[in-house]
């Protein structure tokens, strides 16, 4: 599987679960601006202070293992990962050496390609570092716990990837895959990747904390840039490098490499997974199953499906107006409009007012020609903040569509008479002019004319 | 006054490393080993690194017995972080007690100021009720218990929530009771056993310890360990628990524990030290263990000057030899192997255990030497004291120390030990052996 005449990019990715509370402790998880005020005596690795692990943090790892195919420890245990540095309070990360709780899963990247999961694992994330300033200049280094012990997943490819689009692609994908199993809010978690780039015949070299998938394109494009000017010159070495954002910087050759010296973690016991708990782990399907499935049995097309299927939530409210409403409306209309009044409002599809029901009765009025699509517009931008049932409103507020010829007719009309002007100007071959007459009984009508009625008039009018 | 009291017996003995400031009437008293916990009193595990340490959280045992009504009179002293079995590896800046009967000699260790301080009180003032707390890794709360002639009782592992210990060797750490008689540490064992959600690796058992007082032992059946009874373990020493054993009045098989005498001393200090090198990373002069001003020096360099000025020689010792059996390259054959060979001896006590109740051996194979004597030991013959108390402790089986006569006037230790959960079985015998001693 693995082509060693090609460049081999492999990454180790540290993701952030978003569960209530701590690994070890019942400290909360929730990001605050006040540094240390998330913290107890377990976090903090107080003399006496003894871990308790947080079943949740199983769960949510499992799901993210079964998402992947992985194959399950029927036993795992904790390691004491020890070095000496400001990070962490004991001295030591708890995480998983021997046994990790997943191996061998997959990743489909959207080229078709599958990227082999070596291993997915657990453990806690150390303290921030403050710095005052550059790492390099700073005077002081301020240390927040409130980081400290912070659940994480570490997943760990194989290097198969042999391009820096690979690698982008890979990450972009885990990142869906991880929002989709509901274990990572990007909001408010984080997600750092370790990318190993190793060009063939030369000593690998591994880039740290790279944090987004456009970042680890860009450093493994500078890497690979670097490397052959230096393979030029006939020093390179293998290595540990840091990303700045626009390059990567030497951080410590191998032979600085720490020894971790494990152990098991002798406060923990060991944890058996059971059949029954895998099972009871429910994954949703994922979003290139669901996208195959939209444009084979839905006969989308494949843009709105892969906007369809590209969130959890999306998706789920996608499918559920689709069993009532033609699949390819309710797509061009989530797509086109409910995505862009998000987008506007900085929102997410969960945090909105409406739901199926709404949706459908606004899809279903505009399907009929009961409102024009200028009110389903507005409809949407009100329904993203405001509970209405659209009906309803509709029926208020009286803004179904008139598509009354003789009402127009009489609008029509007035408008042609009162604009003298413009008519001259369509005449003499100015297209605007008319739009400008359209737009004019649309205004008059509040939006609630239909347009190709009113096209339709204008032009015996004129 | 108690605390006028207790002043008074630490001036000359030193048994205690810190006590409360005052000692409020009506209450029993409690003595800690100082690597257990205790809110608003220091708590430096017998160690200089620590000795800023105030929790600011009660260890689980010590918040049970509050509630029974006891309260913290001090904290007792111990080898630091429990590293030694004659209590003289004392934190830079501690005293070392002195044994309680000849104050020539040493308390044993490493929960030696718990059992000095048991004895001393008992026999200057026995209305003062009084529970001890010592902690056994590999054999500290027997050790002292055996040479200052009080009971100790060791529980299973995972019987006692650790939440709270200054950790030594935390698959082997074991929180137990020390008292003048068996029936006070059954009493004691059931207020301070069970879980509390605070520690992973402790779990609920039946309990109802003090009900195994008084009763016969016909029914039980009793295994004498040969190894404990030959060679390196003083003649006399051997003399007094043979005849212990007569006393009780039953059968009792010999039996052997092949493995477990020959791997057991490896074996323990392996683990022990691999786990308690990893523990005392904390103590590095950043958040815990003494400060200094770190100016102008990188943090690895001020790391490495805290623990050179503040761990003592065994304490080095110790964190070297653990540190290395767990670095790659060695590892598999030192942390790894141990780990494996300490499962088979774990078999070796569960096969005995099929056919026998308890197993008895003398608990330690001399009488408290002097002090003179232990300053021509080289490491190895200090940690070979151990060599009857590593078994049970790296099985995690509970055993129980109880006087069983003197020689040359300093008491012998006889050492019962039972299978895992059965406390009660173990201190069915020595309470009643204790009354059989005593109704001479």
């Amino acid at each position: 599987m693995i082509d060693k005449t090609k460049t081999l990019i492999g990454l180790e990715t540290h993701v952030q679960l978003n569960t209530k509370s701590k690994l070890f402790c019942g400290c909360p998880t929730k990001s605050v601006h006040t540094p240390n005020s998330q913290v107890c005596e377990i976090c903090l690795g107080h003399p006496g202070s003894k871990p308790m692990f947080n079943k949740q943090v199983l769960t949510f790892a499992l799901r993210l293992c079964k998402a992947l195919g992985c194959v399950f420890a029927p036993r795992i245990a904790f390691s004491r990962k020890t070095y000496f540095y400001p990070d962490m309070g004991k001295n030591f990360q708890i995480t998983q050496y021997e046994i990790p709780l997943g191996k061998n899963g997959s990743i489909k990247l959207k080229s078709g390609k599958i990227v082999q999961i070596d291993r997915i694992h657990i453990e806690e994330d150390p303290a921030a570092l403050v710095y005052d300033g550059d790492i390099n200049e700073t005077k002081s280094v301020l240390v927040d716990y409130n980081r400290s012990g912070i659940p994480l997943v570490e997943i760990v490819t194989s290097p198969c990837m042999n391009t820096p689009k690979e690698a982008r692609e890979y990450f972009k994908e885990l990142l869906r895959i991880i929002k989709y199993v509901q274990i990572f809010d990007e909001k408010t978690g984080v997600i750092k990747s370790d990318l190993n780039v190793n060009i063939p015949n030369h000593p690998r070299v591994e880039i740290k904390n790279v944090s987004s998938f456009k970042d680890a394109e860009r450093a493994i494009n500078y890497e690979l840039v670097r490397q052959k000017v230096a393979i030029k010159k006939g020093n390179v070495v293998m290595h540990t490098r840091g990303w700045t954002g626009t390059k990567t910087v030497m951080l410590r050759t191998k032979e600085s490499e720490m020894d971790y010296g494990y152990i098991i973690e002798p406060d923990l016991p060991i944890f058996s997974i059971s059949s029954e708990m895998i099972e009871s782990i429910n994954v949703p399907e994922l979003a290139h199953v669901r996208a195959d499935k939209y444009i084979k049995n839905l006969s989308l097309d494949p843009i709105d499906a892969e906007v369809m299927a590209s969130d959890l939530k999306l998706a789920e409210l996608f499918e559920t107006v689709s069993k009532t409403i033609s699949p390819s409306y309710v797509a061009k209309w989530m797509r086109k409009e409910f995505l862009r009044v998000l987008n506007y409002n900085k929102k997410s599809i969960d945090e909105t007012a409406f739901g199926s029901p709404e949706i459908i009765e606004l899809l279903e009025m505009l399907q009929s020609g009961t409102i024009s699509e200028t009110t389903g517009q507005r409809l949407i931008e009100l329904m993203v903040t405001t509970k209405i049932s659209p009906k309803e409103y509709v029926q208020t507020h009286k803004l179904a569509q008139v598509s009354n010829t003789a009402e127009l007719q009489k609008i029509c009309t007035k408008v042609v008479e009162e604009n003298a002007k413009a008519v001259e100007d369509y005449k003499s071959g100015n297209e605007k002019s008319f739009h400008f007459l359209v737009g004019h009984v649309m205004r008059i009508t509040k939006g609630k004319a239909d347009p190709s009625v009113v096209n339709l008039i204008m032009k015996k009018l004129v | 006054m108690v605390l006028s009291k207790l002043q008074k017996i630490n001036k000359e003995y030193h048994f205690f490393n810190s006590i409360a400031k005052s000692i409020p009437k009506n209450k029993f008293i409690i003595s800690a080993k100082d690597a257990i916990c205790t809110k608003d009193l220091p708590t430096t595990a017998g160690s200089q690194i620590l000795s800023n340490y105030v929790p600011r959280f009660d260890a689980t045992v010590i918040s049970n017995l509050k509630k029974e009504g006891g309260v913290v009179a001090g904290k007792t002293s111990q080898d630091a972080f429990g590293f030694g079995s004659f209590n003289v590896n004392v934190g830079n800046d501690k005293k070392i007690p002195l044994n309680p009967i000849d104050a020539t000699r040493v308390c044993g260790g490493s929960s030696g100021g718990a059992a000095g301080f048991t004895r001393k009180l008992s026999e200057l003032h026995p209305e003062i009720k009084h529970v001890a707390l010592g902690e056994s890794t590999g054999g500290s709360i027997s050790c002292p218990a055996a040479f200052c002639g009080v009971v100790g009782l060791t529980p299973t592992y995972g019987r006692v929530s650790r939440y709270g210990l200054i950790s030594y060797g935390n698959s082997l750490d074991k929180i137990g009771p020390m008292a003048m008689s068996v029936k006070e540490c059954a009493k004691a064992l059931d207020i301070i056993a069970g879980s509390d959600g605070k520690d992973s690796t402790c779990i609920d058992h039946e309990k109802g310890f003090e009900s195994a007082c008084g009763k016969d032992i016909k029914k039980l059946k009793i295994g004498i360990i040969k190894e404990g009874f030959g060679d390196g373990v003083d003649k006399e020493v051997v003399k007094s628990v043979q005849k212990a054993i007569k006393q009780l009045g039953v059968n009792a098989d010999e039996v052997s524990l092949p493995l477990t005498m020959k791997y057991g001393i490896p074996v323990y200090y392996l683990l022990a030290m691999t786990e308690a090198s990893t523990n005392l990373t904390k103590l590095s002069g950043l958040r815990y263990g003494q400060e200094e001003n770190p100016s102008d020096i990188s943090f690895n360099d001020y790391f490495t000057s805290i623990r050179t000025k503040y761990f003592n020689e065994e304490t080095k010792r110790r964190i070297l030899l653990g540190t290395f059996a767990r670095m790659a390259g060695f590892r598999d054959a030192y942390y790894i192997k141990a780990a494996k060979i300490r499962t088979l001896i774990i078999e070796e006590y569960k096969e005995l255990f099929k056919t026998f109740d308890v197993l008895i051996t003398p608990t330690m194979p001399i009488i408290a030497p002097t002090f003179d004597e232990i300053k021509k030991l080289t490491p190895l013959q200090h940690y070979m004291m151990d060599i009857l108390t590593v078994g049970p402790n790296l099985a995690g089986i509970p055993h129980i120390t109880v006087p069983c006569g003197e020689v040359q006037g300093m008491p012998v230790g006889m050492q019962i030990m039972a299978d895992h959960w059965q406390e009660k079985k173990m201190i069915q015998v020595a309470d009643y052996y204790e009354r059989k001693r005593d109704d001479r």
